[in-house]
């Protein structure tokens, strides 16, 4: 179960079950920019024509994800926090070859 | 002096090879391209169908196993007997055919729904939504409550040419009972 990325509770809903809130230590954050690399792009531009998935794609954005969360949470730990709650994601496109990949949530203490 | 005739010849070719591997790109692009179209015009279709077919009966099955649809939009969820809980999340990045675009656009002049964008966009949506089931399920959950969809243009206005797809994006928190 990955529940607990590096020792801290990730979750998207406003509250624990089970776990009291005692203090919430702001708004913490992590974000990435990735470019997909041209050798990708060729490829993934071949498999545009026929459509469906784009799988190189689907992992690229997988990972820049898991990173954007890493972040989150070495911002939350650098808080001295136990849980992140209320997580939300967003993502943006800065040109077109190059996504942002952002994730934001609340730093909390539980008991 | 040092510097000889095969020297400078070497030089030379180093720097014209990046143009001359664009070249050997752009030549098999343009040769290559008709042909990919024509396939994509008898297949593109049959393979969405064959998508949405897959993903359906997925679905049908991991419900049929459970009884219940793992995925919830409530916040907190509606039992008060979750012992552990986690973020789940999952991406697809989905995109039409050149064929449905062409069909796409030319029902964009007529004008009303464009359904093809419809099919092509609902199609990614399940399959981002079936994983979310799949990957709570893995990991132990029974369960994902206040499960939200994003849905974000990976071509963006301004793009010449390049990908046209969309990235379907679910997350939510996955939770156990006790």
């Amino acid at each position: 179960m990955e529940q607990m990325v590096q020792g801290i509770l990730v979750v998207n809903t406003e509250t624990i079950p089970g776990m009291m809130i005692t203090e919430t230590l702001g708004v913490v954050s992590g974000s990435t920019v990735r470019a997909k690399n041209i050798g990708r792009d060729i490829t993934q531009g071949l498999r545009n024509i026929m459509g469906g998935e784009l799988v190189k794609y689907t992992e690229l954005l997988e990972e820049s994800r898991q990173e954007a969360i890493g972040r989150m949470v070495a911002d939350a730990m650098s808080r001295g926090a136990t849980a992140i709650v209320n997580v939300r994601f967003a993502t943006s496109a800065v040109t077109a070859g190059a996504a942002e990949l952002f994730a934001y949530g609340t730093a909390v203490k539980t008991e | 002096m040092a510097v000889g005739e095969g020297t400078w010849l070497v030089m030379g070719l180093l720097i014209a090879l990046p143009f001359l591997l664009l070249a050997l790109i752009g030549i098999l692009w343009t040769v290559a391209y008709p042909l990919m179209l024509i396939w994509a015009v008898l297949f593109s279709s049959k393979k969405l169908d064959r998508q949405i077919a897959s993903t359906t009966s997925r679905e049908a099955s991991l419900r049929e196993s459970l009884g219940r649809d793992p995925l919830t939009t409530i916040d907190g969820g509606y039992r008060t007997d979750i012992t552990s809980c986690g973020i789940v999340w999952t991406g697809v990045v989905f995109g039409p055919s050149h064929w449905h675009l062409l069909i796409g656009f030319l029902n964009n002049m007529i004008g009303g729904s464009i359904d093809i964008f419809q099919k092509v966009v609902s199609a990614g949506r399940a399959e981002a939504m079936q994983r979310l089931r799949e990957s709570a399920i893995d990991n132990g959950w029974d369960d994902v409550i206040n499960v939200r969809i994003d849905t974000s243009d990976m071509a963006p206005q301004g793009g010449q040419g390049g990908i046209k797809a969309v990235e379907v994006f679910a997350y939510g928190t996955g939770v156990k009972y006790g």
